[in-house]
């Protein structure tokens, strides 16, 4: 037995969505048709709990109810033969393949699937390999990221490199492709299962907008196929949720793009986080020019730059210790504790350590966040919140024991954990109207 | 002669080929006459309305009174289970055990499921008196050995009652998850040789029959019978006395398998009320039960007077509707085929029926083809029903929450699974039900999406 695997019984709390849904929730307004590889269930615990655009607008989201016949024989023609009369009926624009836990203990070949359809139906196929096992954040971060790969041009990046493989000196310059007047950002991760659909994203957009930075692109609330296409024409990736960062990695990685991480609550993160953005590009401006006399080529050096820092740093943010099994988290007792999505709760944090002492009792506060493979060990998260004076996080972690004298909650629903339980109260923490002093 | 494994593949699509090309819809429906008896639309992709009224495993489980539920899946298949359990209010009875990609590689399923019970059991504030253990699909393909899990536990806690329950949709075709669950629920039961004539378990039901809608309950209690049901023990001694009813009676076919195990297991009879609209079924049933029970059968006259005030008030629904269309789907009652016939003779205009299979006999079928030829069969689980628009021209009375949100429609009788309905008083709440619909707008955005019909959001 596993030594530490204990995080993997909870007996008084819920999990966080899955992969799949993660899948479903990034790709939902881009008009394609998203299928889910597993016997049943998912589609359904996806539409329900996880997708709060389900009843309003129309979108192609099918389980492929793999049954056990077809397990047993491996017979993925049953899924292409499916699939197939799905596409010839509904005319999709694309189609993004996905399977839960059954499909991946039985080695089913996503990719190659998603080939021989394509080849079949001539409709662009979009293999997403998901396992049932993991977050959320894993699904929408490998649907985004393989979305991107093949509908978009990274080309079109303003720090693009030339066919010889050399810098693009024209576009390196940043006065040709993306002078600095045509400075943008896109913002990445987005959905609801981070930020609900009560204003959060437009606050979003306004934030930066506010700034003089205008969005690019969304990914993906509130984009068309044909705009996301053009995600590479921005000239700094914003992960505002943890979901954004394999996105960004990509970006940079082949498109140079930086990217900076932070989530713009309060007045504290909607000023922080354009300046943060405008340094981070500033600061890929000087290597570009440094690359172009030492003939570096054009995408390299990795820059990434948090809103929250590490622990040490003036803003104070703790980030947890004991990878994977999460069992170390460096939280003193009687402080804040902040239970969320990992950029989400640093953010949060950051934006309530820069207010006065007395604004929050004298206290820091701490984040903690859920691990994509194996979520929160709930002994651990128990005895964290049994000595933490204030606990911001999900209603649903209430139903941990604890001593309600001792340990005050503040809710703040987050939708990939509670679903649409609390949706109602799911406050616009976006932007400067949003006062974190008042959770305290 | 052993066949070989890429014949049986073939063997395989060439049959599912050739199923869904005979049932398939080429839009979002079909007309009657078009269509055959062996429709199914559970070939093909999948897809999942808003409509969320049907009862499923955690709600039923939930009814054990002291029981506790632990389902042990991967974080897909825990994420609906759990919220479902969140929204009930109820997360005090259900633990989840999460099983792990390095469970899958390592192969320690049991090691994993016995601690985790042992743990849950541990630090639940109260013990429960019955455990319910939900595997799933993995497990099946992983072959893990969990009976010997159970009897490790059943020793280790003797005063809790282990149960292998299963969330295992891949079986859904040759053993389904609701049947499954009622038969496990009742297997906690004791042997007792001695039976109470005065007492009779209704198995399978979610909702309550009361007197006032149900002939059968209204017959027992003028008879003095205690009737039973999960749904209405008051704790889990009480439900342990279930053991000692004299007859298992049912009304859905998803209690069939409890009825069953338990004349095995029980030594009790049972007997199915046919949920139809058949006054002749009516009578004969109710007879059948009075004899079972060795009470008086009710009198004809009694049941004549009982058929004259249904058709007083059938049609008395009837002038209210005049010729508004109706549609009716299989989530709102047993027999969707059936209850179009009975409106359609009786003058209704039933314009469609929203129904996945045919689960009802042939005749039912070819009957109601005949009938009214043109009738729509709309299906709400495959993927074309993404083809429709949801709206109707004019009015639409409907019956049931899938043809609600299909039609658009807020003049709706908001039910599931004949709602404890049953016989002539049952007809007649379902026709008050209609006129109110007819009358009386709702809010169907809000109504359908709760999750278990009558099941509040337990915030």
């Amino acid at each position: 037995m596993n030594a530490v695997s204990d995080y993997q019984t909870h007996v008084f709390t819920s999990t966080y969505t899955a992969d799949v849904s993660g899948v479903c929730s990034a790709l939902y307004e881009l008009g394609g048709m998203t299928v889910i590889h597993d016997p049943s269930g998912c589609n359904s615990t996806y539409s329900t709990h996880d997708e709060p655009r389900w009843f309003d607008t129309d979108s192609l989201m099918f389980v492929s109810g793999l049954d056990e016949m077809t397990a047993v024989l491996g017979d993925d023609n049953v899924l292409i033969d499916d699939v197939t009369h799905a596409v010839r009926d509904l005319k999709p624009r694309f189609v993004t393949l996905c399977s839960g836990s059954i499909p991946h203990i039985i080695a089913f070949d996503c990719k190659g699937v998603a080939h021989l359809l394509e080849k079949r139906t001539g409709v662009p196929m979009l293999p997403v390999t998901t396992t049932g096992n993991r977050s959320y954040v894993a699904g929408v971060g490998a649907a985004l990221t393989e979305w991107v790969k093949r509908f978009a041009d990274s080309l079109e990046s303003p720090y693009r490199v030339s066919s010889s493989g050399g810098p693009d000196c024209s576009a390196n310059t940043l006065e040709g492709a993306a002078g600095p007047e045509s400075f943008s950002v896109n913002l990445l991760g987005v959905t609801p299962l981070d930020f609900s659909i009560n204003g959060n994203v437009d606050a979003m957009r306004k934030v930066f907008e506010d700034a003089g930075i205008p969005v690019n692109c969304c990914a993906a609330m509130g984009e068309s196929f044909d705009s996301l296409r053009h995600i590479f024409r921005a000239s700094v990736n914003v992960v505002v949720s943890s979901c954004g960062r394999r996105l960004a990695r990509y970006m940079e990685q082949t498109a140079g793009i930086p990217y900076v991480e932070g989530t713009p609550i309060g007045a504290y993160g909607a000023a922080r986080l354009p300046k943060l953005a405008k340094e981070a590009y500033e600061k890929k401006r000087a290597s570009l020019e440094e690359d172009s006399h030492g003939a570096l080529d054009g995408t390299s050096g990795s820059l990434r730059m948090l809103l929250a820092k590490k622990k040490g740093d003036s803003e104070g943010i703790c980030l947890w210790k004991g990878n994977p099994a999460h069992e170390r988290w460096d939280v003193p007792d009687g402080q804040i504790l902040i239970i969320g999505e990992e950029v989400f709760a640093q953010s949060l944090a950051a934006a309530i350590n820069q207010l006065t002492p007395d604004c929050r009792h004298g206290l820091r506060a701490f984040a903690v966040w859920p691990d994509v493979d194996h979520g929160f060990p709930e002994d651990v998260l128990a005895e964290l919140i049994r000595k933490s004076r204030y606990i911001i996080g999900d209603p649903l972690y209430r139903t941990i024991p604890h001593d309600s004298k001792q340990n005050t909650f503040v809710d703040f629903p987050h939708e990939a954990y509670s679903g649409r339980i609390f949706r109602d109260r799911i406050p616009v923490f976006i932007g400067k109207n949003y006062d974190v002093a008042e959770l305290l | 002669m052993i066949q070989k494994l890429s014949d049986i593949q073939k063997d395989n699509l060439t049959k599912r080929n050739s199923a869904l090309h005979s049932t398939r819809m080429e839009g979002a429906f079909r007309e009657i006459r078009d269509m055959d008896y062996e429709y199914s639309a559970d070939i093909g992709l999948a897809y999942a309305s808003p409509v969320r009224g049907v009862w499923n495993i955690v709600h039923i489980a939930t009814l054990v009174p002291q029981g506790h539920q632990i389902f042990v899946c991967p974080t897909s298949c825990l994420r609906g289970v759990v919220l479902t359990t969140a929204e009930l209010g109820r997360m005090d009875k259900m633990s989840t055990i999460t099983v792990g990609e390095e469970n899958i590689l390592e192969g320690d399923m049991e090691e994993m499921l016995q601690h985790g019970v042992e743990r849950v059991i541990r630090e639940l504030p109260e013990k429960p008196r019955m455990m319910m253990i939900f595997t799933s699909c993995i497990h099946h393909f992983m072959a893990v050995n969990y009976q010997r899990v159970y009897n490790i536990l059943a020793k280790e806690f003797p005063e809790i009652d282990f149960v292998d329950c299963y969330m295992d949709p891949i079986m859904r075709r040759t053993n389904p998850v609701v049947p499954s669950l009622w038969r496990q629920m009742h297997r906690v039961l004791r042997y007792t040789e001695a039976k109470n004539p005065k007492q009779v378990t209704l198995l399978g039901n979610c909702f309550p029959h009361e007197g006032a809608y149900c002939d059968l309950v209204s017959l027992l209690e003028a008879n003095g019978i205690k009737v039973l049901e999960a749904c209405n023990c008051k704790d889990y001694d009480e439900y342990l006395t279930m053991a000692e009813s004299t007859c298992n009676f049912l009304f859905h076919k998803s209690g069939i398998a409890a009825a069953k195990d338990l004349e095995i297991r029980q030594k009790q009879p049972w007997y199915r009320m046919r949920p139809g609209y058949a006054y002749d079924e009516y009578d004969e049933d109710l007879r059948k039960a009075a004899s079972i029970l060795g009470i008086p059968e009710p009198k004809q006259s009694f049941l004549d007077s009982e058929k004259a005030r249904t058709e007083a008030c059938i049609r008395e629904t009837q002038s209210l509707l005049e010729d508004t269309p109706v549609s009716i789907d299989y989530t709102a009652v047993d027999c969707p085929l059936e209850l179009a016939q009975f409106l359609l003779d009786h003058g209704f205009n039933v314009e469609s029926v929203m129904v996945d299979n045919f689960t009802e006999s042939e005749d039912v079928f070819q009957k109601l083809r005949n009938t009214k030829p043109t009738l729509r069969i709309y299906e709400t689980y495959g993927w074309n029903i993404r083809q429709m628009q949801r709206v109707h021209a004019g009015k639409i009375l409907c019956i049931g929450q899938k043809s609600a949100y299909f039609m658009d429609s807020d003049y709706f009788v908001n039910e599931v699974e004949n709602a404890g309905m049953y016989g002539y008083r049952g007809l007649r709440r379902l026709m008050d039900l209609i006129s109110d619909a007819f009358r009386n707008p709702k809010p169907m955005r809000d109504l359908v999406q709760v999750k278990g019909w009558e099941c509040e959001c337990g915030e």
